[in-house]
C-alpha cells in the first residue's frame, strides 16, 4: 500500500494539470469567492484538494489505461479498494498541511485576511469529504468513466449549491438547518456511508471486467 | 503431470462474441504460441488468465493453484507483456521500475539494470519519449526482472521491425533454458513461433481448433498443389481449406497419405507453415 501511495504522489507531481491545480486553485478561489464567509475558504480548499487527489489517484488504477498494469500486479482487487478508501485520509492530511501553509503565506503577506488553521473547519471538512467519496467511488467502480464523470458533475453542482446557500446566513439559508445537525451526527452519517460505500465498491469492482 | 498453466472449459460471454470452452495445458520448460485471427479470442483468454475479466465458466489454474483464490501469490510469479504500453507515460523508466518493483517479492534490481543496459534504454528517459520497440523492451525488462516462472505475452512483437523481433525472440529463448519457466505467447506473426514455440494453441471464433506440439502440427499438415481437373466434389472434401485459381488449386490437408494415395505424383506436396494452416483453417 505504501508503494501505491508513493506512486500516487509521484504521478501527481509529474502531472502538469495537477501542479497547476495545486498552485492556482487557492488564489483563484479567493478571487471568485469574495462574498463568502472567510472561514469557509479553508474548509472549501481542504475538501476540494482531497477530492481532486482522490479522483486523480482513481484514474491511475481504475479508470485510466494503466488499470491493466495495476490489475496484473500482485495486488488483489480487494486490497486496491481498501487502499482507495484509506488513502483519502492521507490526502486529507496532506491537504490540511498544504492549504494551511499556502493560506498562512497569503495571510502573512497581508494580501487577504484568511483563516489558515481552523479546527472547526477541518472537523467539518472530514465528514464532507467522506460523504463525497462515499457517493463517487461506487459510481466510478460501477460505470464507465464518461457516465461517472457526468454523475460527478451533478454531485459537484449540488455541493456548490449547498455551499452557496451556506454563505447566505439569513433565515432562508441552509446554514440554519445544518446547524440543527450536530457535528457528531454528521460524522456518524459520514462513517456509516463510508463503510457501506466501501462494501458496495468491493462487490462492484470484484465483478467488474477491467 | 504438473502443469504451469491449466485452462479448462473456459467460457466468457459478450454481446457479440463468446469464448467457448477453451482448454489447454502448458508444462514447465516450454513455450506455447497462441495463434488466431483478429477477434478470435486471444486477448480475451489472456485477460481471463490475468483475472482482468471475470469468467462465466471453467477453471484456470496457474502453478497448480486457482488463479483467483491465490491471485496475489500467482501474480507474484507471472511476468506480463501486453500489446500496448499501459505504463504511466509521464514517468521515467526508473520511477516506473521503482513503483512496479515494490509489488514483487523477488524483484531483482541487478537483473533489471542488466536488461536496461542490454536494451540500450536510458533509465532517466520518460516513457512517453520511447519508441514502440523501446517500450516493448522496457515491458520485457520488467517482466523478466522478478524471477517470474510464467511469462504471459499478448502480441509482444506486433508492429516491431524484424531486428527488434529477433532480439526479443532470442531473449525468450534464453529465458526458457531454465526448465522451470514457461512462456505463453500470443501473436499474429506465426514465423516467430516457428522459431521458438514448442506448442501451438490455435483459437478461432472463440473456439479451440487445436492445441498440439508444434512439430506434430507441422508434420501432420501439408499444402497440396495441382491442376483444377483433379478436383471433384469428394476430393474437395479431403481438404481443410482450398484455394482455386484459373491455373490450378492449392489446398491444406491433414491427411497427407490419403492425398498421396489419391493423386500419386500428379500433385505437389509441400510442408505447410503455421501461417498456411491458420489462413486455410480460418478461410476454409
Amino acid at each position: 500500500m505504501l508503494g501505491l501511495l508513493k506512486r500516487d504522489f509521484l504521478l501527481m507531481v509529474s502531472s502538469k494539470q495537477m501542479l497547476i491545480f495545486l498552485l492556482f486553485y487557492i488564489p483563484f478561489f479567493i478571487l471568485i469567492s469574495e462574498s463568502f464567509i472567510p472561514e469557509i475558504f479553508y474548509f472549501m480548499i481542504i475538501v476540494f484538494y482531497t477530492y481532486m487527489m482522490s479522483i486523480m489517484s482513481f484514474s491511475f488504477d481504475v479508470t485510466g489505461k494503466s488499470k491493466y498494469i495495476m490489475n496484473s500486479l500482485p495486488i488483489s482487487r480487494g486490497e486496491l479498494i481498501l487502499y482507495k478508501y484509506l488513502s483519502t485520509f492521507v490526502y486529507f492530511a496532506a491537504s490540511i498541511v498544504y492549504a494551511g501553509v499556502y493560506l498562512w503565506i497569503i495571510d502573512s503577506l497581508k494580501l487577504v485576511s484568511v483563516d489558515y488553521f481552523n479546527l472547526k473547519q477541518i472537523a467539518n471538512a472530514l465528514p464532507t469529504v467522506m460523504i463525497f467519496i462515499s457517493i463517487l467511488y461506487p459510481v466510478y467502480f460501477r460505470f464507465e468513466p464518461k457516465i461517472a464523470q457526468i454523475i460527478q458533475m451533478v454531485v459537484l453542482m449540488v455541493f456548490f449549491t449547498i455551499i452557496g446557500n451556506i454563505s447566505f446566513t439569513g433565515d432562508k439559508g441552509i446554514l440554519k438547518y445544518i446547524s440543527l445537525l450536530q457535528w457528531k451526527q454528521f460524522m456518524v452519517i459520514a462513517i456509516v456511508m463510508y463503510i457501506l460505500s466501501f462494501i458496495l465498491s468491493n462487490q462492484l469492482y470484484k465483478k467488474r471486467d477491467i | 503431470m504438473d502443469y504451469i498453466l491449466e485452462v479448462k472449459n473456459l467460457r466468457k460471454e459478450f454481446k457479440n462474441f463468446t469464448l467457448d470452452n477453451i482448454s489447454f495445458n502448458l508444462e514447465p520448460g516450454y513455450i506455447m504460441g497462441f495463434i488466431g485471427p483478429n477477434g478470435a479470442g486471444k486477448s480475451t483468454t489472456i485477460k481471463l488468465i490475468m483475472n482482468l475479466l471475470n469468467k462465466d465458466g471453467g477453471e484456470i489454474k496457474i502453478f497448480g493453484k486457482d488463479h483467483i483464490m491465490y491471485e496475489k501469490e500467482v501474480k507474484d510469479r507471472i511476468g506480463f507483456v501486453y500489446d500496448e504500453n499501459y505504463y504511466y507515460e509521464d514517468l521515467t523508466i526508473n520511477s516506473m521500475k521503482n513503483i512496479v518493483a515494490s509489488f514483487y517479492s523477488k524483484w531483482d534490481d541487478k537483473k533489471f539494470n542488466q536488461y536496461i543496459k542490454e536494451f540500450d534504454l536510458n533509465p532517466k528517459a520518460k516513457i512517453k519519449t520511447l519508441s514502440k520497440g523501446m517500450k516493448m523492451k522496457f515491458s520485457l525488462a520488467i517482466a523478466l526482472s522478478h524471477n517470474a516462472d510464467l511469462i504471459i505475452m499478448d502480441e509482444p512483437t506486433s508492429g516491431l521491425d524484424p531486428v527488434f523481433r529477433r532480439e526479443i525472440l532470442d531473449i525468450l529463448y534464453s529465458v526458457i533454458q531454465d526448465d522451470r519457466k514457461s512462456i505463453f505467447f500470443s501473436t499474429h506473426i506465426t514465423t516467430d513461433l516457428e522459431k521458438i514455440a514448442d506448442y501451438i494453441t490455435f483459437v478461432n471464433k472463440g473456439k479451440i481448433v487445436f492445441s498440439q506440439a508444434k512439430d506434430d502440427i507441422l508434420q501432420n499438415y501439408a499444402i497440396v498443389k495441382g491442376g483444377l481437373d483433379m478436383l471433384d466434389k469428394d476430393i474437395r472434401k479431403a481438404f481443410i481449406g482450398l484455394r482455386e485459381t484459373s491455373v490450378g488449386f492449392e489446398g491444406l490437408t491433414d491427411n497427407v497419405n490419403k492425398i498421396r494415395n489419391l493423386f500419386g505424383d500428379k500433385v505437389l506436396i509441400e510442408k505447410a507453415s503455421l501461417e498456411d494452416i491458420m489462413v486455410y483453417m480460418v478461410r476454409g
